[in-house]
């Protein structure tokens, strides 16, 4: 798994508006695949957002979130080139990531 | 520069040549291509399924293309083959068990093509809520079809009614020639049984479609 | 009579009032959500993918799709799509994005057509198919620029009036073309909206957002993929993937939208 995120990140004011996409298949464990199988839980627990370094967001997700999930969040304090970091770590131990750049107010 | 002059006419000639004969295909040489696709371009898991898309006369009349218009003739001839093909139930009962009907009315499966299967079920769906309110205060219903809320409260259920409203969902084109609805029992969609049950989904005092 | 008049206008006002202030937020709330989905479209993801996959040397001939020709010259993408269909002189054929894309994964790269085929559409909640993501990655070069078909070899002209012909063609047991969907304004069937495609507007909305996101699939879905649904929706034989009929409809339908700024991916339901 473990595909890129795509992420934008406006200057609002002195507020990042941030907006992530994520792929991931976020499996509830109770579909059940075309053979009537159980697929197996498999779902993002955790999301971290960092604003150049320094963690400004913790999440705990559980497998209610859809899949390819998006997470939008706004930052204050937010300057035009900071570094926005996103990380997500599965149940599976899978993890993954991506970083962009705050772009100034269009 | 006469030189470059001259090969541009050259060029250009042939280019004119192709732009001047290239035009619309007539309505026949049309309806040869577009058939010839029909019949090359689509599969089904039996040959018999695949003649699903061979138009009846009906079919052929009804399918105008843009804003054209119906003939006093081809409208007449829709609407006698309509009414030629209407077959009631066997048991003569037209108005059948509205619960079974309301089941009918808002199941839209059964019957369909996919992957070299043949959707097969207990019994067609009888798709009405695709189109149409049914029921006050349902939201997920179409308007494709006027709304048939209060069809019974408005018409009553009597005998008369409950022919006419058999036929029109046996074959609406008795009624209105080309109409955008699916001819359900002459094409075989749904049975005479089936319908007489919408029926009675329809015009039965009880139905929630004549609920206050 | 002028108490009279006045209490009337005062009656009026307050009538009027209320009906302006009943909502208060926006009155159409399955806007807002479809405004929020578009803006934030999954769909996305796929467009790095399917620019991976272009580039990439993949298939027994172990080559990528950089020579491949949608018709303005050998890797020639921005404004591909938008003059899509066209004519081409080497396959002789009217052909659309995806069946030609299907002959270059073929010529340059060696796969097999029906192995392409097969695997075109891909199941709903996968990670999608090669020719999703590349549909999608060429179609996104064409993103801001007008859909531009134009007619003129012949066999363009043939398919644009045999799409014509075939969208209004009824059959099988429901008696349906396109059009008994698709030829009025504000129609819908259950809660999905009926695009009004006998309208260049309904046209022009249909021909800029394909490939789109199908929230409800978890992928990316193609023009051929929708016409091969409606089919199946219909009670009809199954469409063939990248055939002449699909073909036709897809020329017609382009031609009929022609000026439209192309904005993939689309999101549908």
């Amino acid at each position: 798994m473990a595909e890129s995120m795509k992420i934008r990140a406006t200057l609002q004011g002195d507020v990042a508006d941030v907006r992530i996409l994520m792929l991931h298949p976020m499996e509830t464990g109770q579909r059940k695949d075309a053979k009537g199988e159980i697929v197996p839980l498999h779902f993002i627990q955790s999301v971290v957002v960092t604003l150049n370094g320094k963690t400004v967001l913790e999440t705990q997700w559980s497998q209610a979130v859809s899949r390819n999930p998006f997470l939008g969040l706004r930052i204050k304090g937010a300057k035009a080139g900071d570094k926005i970091g996103v990380t997500w770590v599965d149940n599976k131990g899978d993890k993954r990531t991506d970083e962009a750049v705050v772009a100034p107010a269009s | 520069m006469r030189k470059a002059g001259l090969r541009w006419v050259v060029a250009g000639v042939p280019a004119l040549i192709a732009v001047g004969c290239a035009t619309f295909p007539d309505p026949a040489t049309t309806r040869q291509i577009a058939e010839k696709m029909v019949s090359e371009d689509f599969t089904a898991p039996t040959p018999a399924l695949l003649k699903r898309l061979e138009q009846d006369r009906s079919q052929r009349i009804c399918s105008r293309i843009g804003d054209a218009k119906l003939t006093q003739e081809e409208a007449a001839e829709v609407v006698r083959l309509a009414r030629a093909s209407i077959q009631y139930p066997a048991s003569g009962k037209l108005v059948g068990d509205w619960k079974a009907g309301n089941t009918l009315a808002h199941d839209g499966a059964g019957d369909r093509l996919q992957g070299g299967r043949l959707e097969k079920r207990k019994e067609n769906g009888g798709l009405c809520q695709n189109c149409h309110a049914l029921a006050p205060g349902e939201i997920n219903v179409g308007n494709v079809g006027p709304s048939l809320t209060g069809y019974g409260l408005q018409r009553g259920n009597s005998e008369a009614i409950a022919k006419l409203t058999y036929e029109r969902i046996y074959n609406a084109w008795a009624y209105f020639p080309c109409s955008n609805m699916p001819r359900l029992g002459a094409t075989r969609h749904l049975t005479p049984e089936q319908i007489a049950h919408l029926v009675a989904f329809l015009i039965d005092p009880a139905s929630p479609v004549n609920k206050r | 009579m002028p108490v009279a008049r006045s209490g009337n206008v005062v009656l009026a006002v307050v009538c009027v009032a209320t009906w302006g202030t009943a909502p208060a937020q926006s009155d159409d709330p399955l806007a807002v959500g479809r405004k929020m989905l578009a803006e934030d479209n999954p769909g996305e993801l796929w467009i790095e993918q399917g620019k991976t996959l272009f580039h990439q040397k993949r298939g027994p001939k172990n080559a990528s799709l950089e020579q491949c020709n949608f018709g303005l010259g050998p890797g020639k993408l921005d404004g591909a799509t938008a003059q899509l269909p066209r004519y081409f002189p080497d396959t002789d054929r009217v052909q659309d994005l995806e069946s030609r894309l299907v002959t270059c994964m073929v010529q340059l790269q060696g796969f097999n057509r029906d192995d392409i085929v097969k695997r075109a559409i891909s199941p709903a909640g996968s990670n999608g198919s090669d020719v999703e993501a590349l549909a999608l990655y060429i179609t996104s070069r064409s993103n801001g620029m007008k859909m531009n078909v134009s007619l003129s070899h012949q066999k363009e002209y043939d398919m644009y009036k045999a799409g014509e012909y075939l969208f209004y063609r009824r059959s099988g047991q429901t008696d349906f073309a396109c059009v008994q969907c698709h030829g009025e304004a504000n129609k819908r069937i259950r809660l999905q909206d009926l695009v009004h495609m006998t309208d260049k507007k309904g046209m022009q909305e249909v021909v800029s957002t394909w490939p789109a996101y199908r929230g409800g699939h978890f992928v990316v879905r193609t023009m051929q993929w929708r016409l091969y649904d409606c089919f199946w929706q219909m009670r009809l034989p199954e469409l063939k993937y990248a055939s002449d009929a699909s073909i036709a409809l897809i020329t017609y339908l382009h031609y009929q939208g022609n000026g439209v700024v192309i904005k993939v991916p689309g999101f549908k339901r």
